[in-house]
């Protein structure tokens, strides 16, 4: 696996500063733990120095108990992934856009808050992209303690 | 010179729509004929896949994933098998992967002649549309021939294959393959050369390899734009060490060039095809033992579907089922480009820039359950409640009696 040692080595360089919690998950992958508020600046770093592109955002709900939400930014570099991992209060869940640095990242961002709820700070209020435009506010699919019942209890109010 | 608003005029184009093969909705404003701004709207074949998979095991899963998509659907079912078999740490039989990469080649080529009949339909060139057609059954044959089906092929199991090839499909692969590559050399001087059709793809929707890079695009869309980007040759999985892709790599950007990198792929798909047939390793086609229940653990698994990287994330907390699946589809990734390829272009140009990227809605669209349209108690449907609605339809239609349909 020499091919994918050259690039997460540079993306340990690069980020320097912010590895206080990582993890190698596999040979390919690095995971870092961010708070929310080095996002912004981790994400402008690899885009200034072209490390990889953005694959995918997951969103997560490592269970009601926890008390917390994950979001995961994964960046690809050929074989190599490098995963930013921001882990949000569930009550209060929200992550800074990161549209601005990449644009593409708009979409994952709306399927991420409308899916798991976590509020993308900065980005324009739209309407849904995914979900029905009738489905209740407040009410996230993706999150383990939501139930089918929750669609007939609120009144519609589909923001 | 600035138009006043009263010139601009906004199009709606969906979410059912003669230029659109799947449901998506879209909306241009004009200026005339030129298009200045664009939105989109997806989401209207959203089927609930990725909460459905933590609701079923680890088995199920796999029809479930697999069904994402009624054109690449082995792709789909192949992302999530390498995931789970890495996490299961099970060792798949070499033989098992060549096949695998045997159907994914197939499904390349019936994926990439599907898209090139849409994509001259929506040019008004319907003969190619038929031609392209007709040939694209020979390869479906094929795919029915070791599968027993057509679309959802359902060739990975958990720890390998369930079909074999035998002597007698290969030599039928090969005999197809020869008479489709000979159509697809022809197809790639009629898209290079017939002015009338190079009028609606030549210079057409250009992306620039900045701008393709900028805006994240995958798949044959990204490397029409000299983006050499191939998940197949970057993170080569199932048989790619042994039987290596060609990557296809033009730099014009436009769509004549989305066009010829398709054509080249499939190309490459014969190629590779006949390798894997002629060195096909000889041995089991699954593995010994394939665990029910999961260690805790997460992975990511990363495909080319013939769209582009298909991205999977797996996770699991060491029960039956998993904890978590996400799918990022390549549409999802490409469909912002043609927002912004169609500002300063033609309305008519409109259909064809969609085209380019061949978008897949129902690959988009993943995640929700339907509630009864007109139902003011909003209540999904349930199983027999559909059935009796579907029967009922029917017999309506036929002019039979209907059951009462069901109680509220």
């Amino acid at each position: 696996m020499t091919l994918t040692q050259k690039p997460l080595e540079r993306v340990e360089a690069l980020l320097e500063p912010w590895l206080t919690r990582t993890e190698r998950p596999a040979d390919n992958r690095l995971d870092i733990w961010l708070p929310a508020d080095d996002l912004l600046p981790v994400v402008a770093t690899l885009v200034e120095d072209e490390w990889g592109y953005l694959a995918a955002i997951t969103g997560l709900d490592p269970g009601v108990a926890t008390g917390e939400l994950h979001v995961l930014y994964h960046f690809a570099e050929g074989a190599a992934v490098v995963t930013l991992r921001v882990a949000v209060p569930r009550d209060e869940a929200e992550v800074p856009t990161i549209r601005p640095l990449i644009p593409l990242a708009a979409i994952y961002e709306q399927e991420l808050s409308e899916v798991l709820g976590v509020a993308i700070i900065g980005a324009p209020a739209r309407g849904r992209l995914f979900l029905p435009d009738d489905w209740p506010a407040g009410v996230y699919p993706l999150r383990k303690d939501f139930q089918l019942e929750q669609l007939d209890d609120k009144e519609q109010g589909g923001s | 010179m600035n138009a006043s608003a009263s010139d601009r005029f906004v199009i709606p184009i969906g979410p059912q729509h003669p230029a659109l093969k799947e449901p998506g909705h879209f909306e241009f404003t004009v200026e005339g004929e030129t298009v200045i701004d664009a939105t989109v709207r997806l989401g209207y074949a959203h089927r609930g896949i990725e909460k459905g998979a933590e609701g079923r095991n680890w088995t199920q899963s796999l029809y479930l994933l697999e069904r994402i998509c009624g054109i690449c659907s082995h792709i789909h079912s192949t992302a999530y098998v390498v995931g789970v078999e890495q996490m299961a740490e099970v060792e798949v039989p070499a033989r098992a992967q060549a096949i695998r990469e045997t159907i994914a080649e197939l499904e390349r080529i019936h994926s990439h002649m599907l898209w090139l009949g849409v994509a001259a339909h929506d040019a008004g060139f319907d003969s190619l549309f038929m031609y392209t057609w007709r040939d694209r059954e020979t390869v479906m044959d094929l795919l029915e021939a070791i599968s027993g089906n057509r679309v959802h092929y359902s060739a990975n199991s958990l720890g390998g294959v369930k079909f074999d090839l035998s002597d007698e499909t290969a030599a039928a692969i090969l005999k197809g393959i020869d008479f489709l590559e000979e159509r697809t050399r022809h197809y790639r001087e009629v898209v290079s050369q017939d002015a009338f059709f190079l009028q609606r793809t030549r210079g057409v929707g250009t992306m620039t390899r900045q701008e393709a890079l900028q805006l994240g695009v995958v798949g044959p869309t990204a490397r029409a734009s000299g983006v050499a980007r191939d998940v197949r040759i970057d993170s080569p999985y199932i048989a790619y060490n042994e039987f290596p892709a060609h990557i296809q790599l033009l730099s014009a950007g436009d769509l004549e060039a989305r066009f010829l990198v398709r054509i080249d792929e499939m190309l490459d798909c014969y190629r590779l095809i006949r390798e894997l047939l002629a060195r096909m390793p000889a041995g089991e086609l699954a593995a010994k033992r394939m665990p029910r229940k999961l260690k805790p653990g997460e992975v990511i698994s990363r495909v080319e579907a013939p769209r582009g990287e298909l991205f999977y994330y797996i996770r699991s907390t060491g029960g039956e089922q998993p904890d978590r699946v996400k799918v990022r589809t390549p549409t999802l990734c490409n469909m912002g480009s043609v927002l912004t390829q169609t500002i300063g272009h033609n309305l008519a140009d409109v259909p064809m820039i969609l085209v380019g990227i061949d978008p897949c809605f129902s690959c988009n669209d993943r995640a929700v359950s339907v509630r009864r349209a007109g139902r003011a108690e909003g209540q999904p449907w349930s199983w027999a409640d559909l059935r009796r609605y579907g029967i009922d339809f029917y017999r309506r239609q036929m002019g039979l009696e209907t059951h009462a349909l069901a109680k509220g």
